[in-house]
């Protein structure tokens, strides 16, 4: 592990006089074609400090490493510098070669003159290698003030959190207790469950949602790791990632704390409510939506569908109600903001529905309405394909001519200007009208606030990053399962939630959590304790006014603080510095690219 | 706006073995089709009609009789809809809708009952033909020369409907064309069926054994319909111009017509995949037809007009000629062949009343 320095070796390193080596990449010709990467090298050569500069091809290939190795070991250098690509590139590999050599690994700095130069200046490259050659001696200033750091290490309580007892808290429980991370699962509602007890057959193994439900129960109570609190509300989420502390009342009304070294959202979604007059809802009768048609297809007689008592010979399905929608056209939720997302499920649902309603129902007219059919999911097209078979007819819309619904006192005219029939205006006729209404998370606003989590402009929980790190909020130590992530059908929540899971347990395999060390240092001998650097701070318990021996100081708490800075730029005394980027550091910097010649 | 019609499909499904519910409006049959030149829009746009429905639209359009099922549309079907059957179907069910007396419709969805009918008619003439006391040739005379009479009005009715559901109701008018260019493309493409060779990879033999029954088939029907042979009476030379007639007319639909016969029992082309008893009430009527005027004929020419066996073909040969004017030319199949030239001439109609240069009242 990167962070596992031997301390001895990185305090001889200190202790010794610095000795710096610079190496230049060509990155292929990627550098070199425009920076002439061997005048950069001998003009390192002679800047005060530097004990050797080399330039190569491919500074990252095992070759590259190698040479900086041998110069560590043969050369006693014990500061490196490389100009090169992006540091978010390799800045990882190289500290990891100067931790193989056994030196300290943040004894390092990278210079990017790819991205900033070669890239950017093709057309100069005098100027160019110029540019090149100054942001590398910068880097030499900056690494020759750089002090060894250590990674942070935090003690963790070895259990995880599950906000929310549904399909993706259930989930995530089980994978993380099979890892043997013990779990509490936290659930407001009287039962496990979540959107599963609406449910009725789901895809694509057409078990009964209630048939799922109980094997994920039979699961969760057999696991002696997992802890369920149902009826629970939670009223307080504070802590860091090792040591959340959750305090919620109990559904007896007594208080209870869970300290947890991870949090898992799994807090779900909610069905669109279409608003009053939607295509006709909550004015005409015989206007439900999707999740209606599932519970009425659970209940209904076989032989006769029935709504309210009449039998229902036909029915037009309305796709994207509360999806997609278009600002200026829909009438927006109570943030003022539209759902102009695709909720994804919605189509492959409607047409699972409406394929049971054919088998049970087979003379049943069924029409259905869309913008565009996205049945995105591995055979999902099959059940448009078995559908479109079985006499389903399908009208398509452009997005700004929407259906327009007259209902009469029986039955529904729904008027299209069908894009499939060359834009004719068509009348369809339908006994029931089903409105396929899309997902919204739930509404988890206190949490966000207490939890200080990213909400994205559709009020979904927000991960880092959608490939590199999916399931993770910014915020260290809690992770997203599920359908509060993004509109998801059960299987992709399962993967979710799996995933989640096998990330909190990852976070707690030891009993303490390494940390990155660029955090805020407070110089005591130097603050005066006026307290102008808390109010900066955006990280709640980060950075604190305390007293040690009678002085007011300011004292920060590694696990909490990101190392933004916020507070080194307020202090009227220099008294705070980030470790790793201090003022020095960057004055020095600063006073290398300013030099002239 | 127009209603939504779902019976309107239940309705021509009956007519043929397709499946356009499957149809998910992608535009491949559109894309293949050597009809879809000009608004590509063909075959795709009266699947979707029928899909949803649209029977004003389904019952005005010609282009059904422009494609001669040469079953690319239905090879390329990602969703196996068969388009090309659907064609075949609905140029049954224009045929049934065009016909004043309804007949069609129940012959087409009662097959047997057409084929029993004919049988028996068959039976029954045999018989009495056999019971006359008096002269054959005579009576045959004025048998055939009822035909053209019977065959007028029945085919009358069908223009007429044809016309006011083509142009009279869409165009809201009287509407014709006299240009000659258009009156002869519509006899040009009525007899060579040139359309066929628009097929992307031309089926050569089918063309020629349609190009063999057409031609043989209207010998057959001019030499009775004009009462050109009386071979009870006379004794052809073989070579004569009317045995060559007769040796054309007879031979042409017999190979023709075989060969049709035997694609429909090998289902090797889409074309024939699937055949509807009434198809096969076609070609073996067809087929019975060019037989026994061939071997009336023959005996004819070898044994001379006293032949006890000549005779007795004779009335055979009357026998099937009464039933095939009688059963099968006004209803169902054979009003294909009278559709296909006037739906070109319908199409100049319609063009030119766009150009605003028809004829119209």
């Amino acid at each position: 592990m990167e962070e596992n320095i031997k301390d001895e070796a990185a305090k001889d390193n200190y202790r010794q006089a610095p000795k710096t080596a610079v190496y230049v990449c060509h990155c292929g010709g990627n550098i070199s074609d425009v920076v002439d990467v061997k005048k950069v090298a001998a003009e390192m050569a002679r800047y005060p400090g530097v004990a050797v500069a080399r330039e190569y091809a491919f500074m990252c290939s095992s070759n590259g490493q190698d040479l900086i190795i041998d110069d560590i070991k043969k050369l006693g250098v014990n500061r490196v510098v490389v100009a090169a690509c992006s540091p978010s590139l390799h800045e990882l590999t190289f500290r990891g070669v100067l931790q193989r050599a056994g030196i300290n690994p943040y004894l390092y700095e990278h210079v990017n003159i790819r991205e900033q130069v070669s890239w950017v200046h093709k057309a100069d490259h005098e100027g160019a290698t110029a540019k090149a050659v100054k942001l590398t001696q910068a880097g030499v200033e900056k690494v020759l003030r750089q002090d060894p750091l250590n990674a942070i290490r935090v003690a963790a309580e070895p259990r995880v959190a599950v906000i929310g007892g549904g399909a993706a808290g259930m989930k995530a429980a089980l994978a993380a207790a099979g890892k043997g991370l013990e779990a509490v699962i936290i659930e407001k509602a009287p039962r496990l469950g979540g959107k599963l007890l609406e449910l009725g057959k789901v895809y694509p193994s057409g078990e009964q949602a209630s048939s799922v439900l109980k094997k994920f129960e039979d699961l969760v109570a057999a696991e002696k790791l997992i802890t369920v609190h149902t009826g629970a509300e939670i009223d307080f989420v504070g802590g860091f990632v090792g040591n959340f502390k959750i305090n919620f009342k109990k559904s007896d009304g007594g208080m209870a704390q869970i300290k947890a070294g991870a949090v898992i959202m799994a807090t779900g979604f909610e069905h669109y409510k279409p608003h009053k007059g939607e295509f006709g809802f909550g004015e005409a009768a015989n206007v439900v939506t999707l999740p209606d048609l599932i519970t009425l297809l659970k209940n209904s007689p076989a032989g006769r569908l029935e709504y309210a008592g009449k039998e229902i010979k036909s029915l037009a399905l309305i796709h994207c109600v509360g999806s997609r929608q278009i600002e200026g056209v829909n009438q927006p939720q109570a943030d003022g903001k539209v759902n102009d997302y695709c909720s994804r499920v919605c189509c492959t649902s409607a047409l699972y529905t409406a394929n049971q309603v054919k088998e049970k129902y087979p003379a049943v007219q069924i029409y259905d309405i869309y913008r565009d059919i996205r049945t995105y999911g591995m055979r999902h097209e099959d059940y448009y394909e078995k559908a479109s078979k079985d006499g389903v007819i399908f009208f398509r819309h452009a997005e700004t001519d929407q259906p327009i619904v007259e209902s009469a006192r029986v039955a529904h005219t729904v008027k299209v200007k069908d894009v499939l029939t060359w834009n004719e205006e068509l009348e369809i006729k339908a006994d029931l009208l089903v409105l396929v209404t899309g997902m919204m998370p739930s509404d988890i606003k206190f949490l966000a606030s207490q939890m200080k989590l990213a909400v994205g402009a559709d009020r979904f929980l927000q991960e880092v990053h959608p490939k590199l790190r999916p399931v993770e909020a910014a915020n260290s130590g809690i992770f997203i399962a599920g359908t509060a992530q993004a509109p998801m059908d059960l299987t992709e929540t399962a993967a979710a939630a799996a995933t989640a899971a096998a990330k909190a347990a990852i976070l707690l395999a030891e009993p303490d959590i390494p940390l990155e060390p660029f955090v805020a240092v407070v110089d005591e001998a130097k603050c005066t304790g006026c307290g102008l650097c808390p109010a900066e701070c955006s990280y709640e318990g980060a950075l604190m006014m305390t007293e040690k021996n009678g002085k007011k100081l300011a004292q920060v708490n590694p696990a909490l603080c990101k190392g933004c800075g916020a507070c080194v730029a307020v202090c009227p005394v220099r008294a705070i510095d980030v470790a790793g980027w201090t003022l020095d550091q960057f004055d020095a910097m600063v006073d290398a690219i300013g030099k002239e010649g | 706006m127009t209603r939504v019609n779902p019976e309107l499909l239940e309705e021509i499904r009956k007519y043929g073995a397709f499946d356009i519910s499957a149809c998910f409006n992608c535009g491949n049959c559109t894309a293949v089709c050597p009809l879809a030149k000009e608004d590509a829009s063909f075959p795709r746009r009266l699947i979707r009609c029928g899909q949803v429905g649209l029977e004003d639209k389904i019952i005005s359009a010609v282009e059904p009789w422009h494609c001669y099922y040469c079953g690319e549309c239905s090879q390329t079907c990602p969703r196996e809809a068969s388009p090309g059957e659907y064609m075949m179907a609905l140029r049954r069910y224009l045929i049934a809708r065009y016909d004043i007396t309804g007949i069609s419709k129940i012959f087409y969805k009662n097959s047997y009952l057409q084929i029993s009918l004919a049988a028996g008619l068959f039976a029954a003439l045999v018989v009495l033909f056999n019971r006359y006391t008096g002269d054959f040739g005579a009576l045959a005379a004025k048998i055939e020369m009822a035909f053209p009479v019977y065959v007028t009005l029945a085919l009358g009715g069908y223009v007429l409907n044809m016309y006011r559901h083509i142009i009279v109701k869409p165009l809201g008018k009287i509407a014709l064309t006299f240009k000659p260019k258009h009156i002869y493309e519509t006899f040009y493409h009525g007899f060579t069926q040139a359309n066929f060779t628009g097929c992307e990879e031309t089926d050569w033999w089918r063309w020629i054994s349609h190009l063999l029954v057409m031609s043989g088939y209207t010998l057959t029907l001019l030499i009775s319909n004009l009462h050109l042979l009386e071979p009870l009476n006379e004794r052809y030379t073989p070579f004569g111009p009317v045995s060559l007639l007769v040796w054309y007319a007879g031979l042409s639909i017999i190979i023709g017509g075989g060969s049709m016969s035997l694609r429909r029992v090998f289902k090797r082309r889409e074309s024939s995949k699937f055949s509807h008893p009434s198809d096969w009430l076609f070609v073996t009527m067809l087929f019975l037809i060019g037989l026994s005027t061939l071997a009336t004929h023959f005996t004819n020419v070898a044994y001379g007009p006293e032949n006890p066996l000549l005779a007795q073909l004779y009335r055979i040969n009357i026998a099937i000629e009464t039933v095939w004017i009688i059963l099968i030319v006004p209803f169902t199949k054979w009003i294909h062949i009278f559709f296909r030239p006037l739906a070109i001439y319908f199409q100049h109609i319609k063009k030119e009343a766009e150009a605003g240069t028809a004829f119209s009242l």
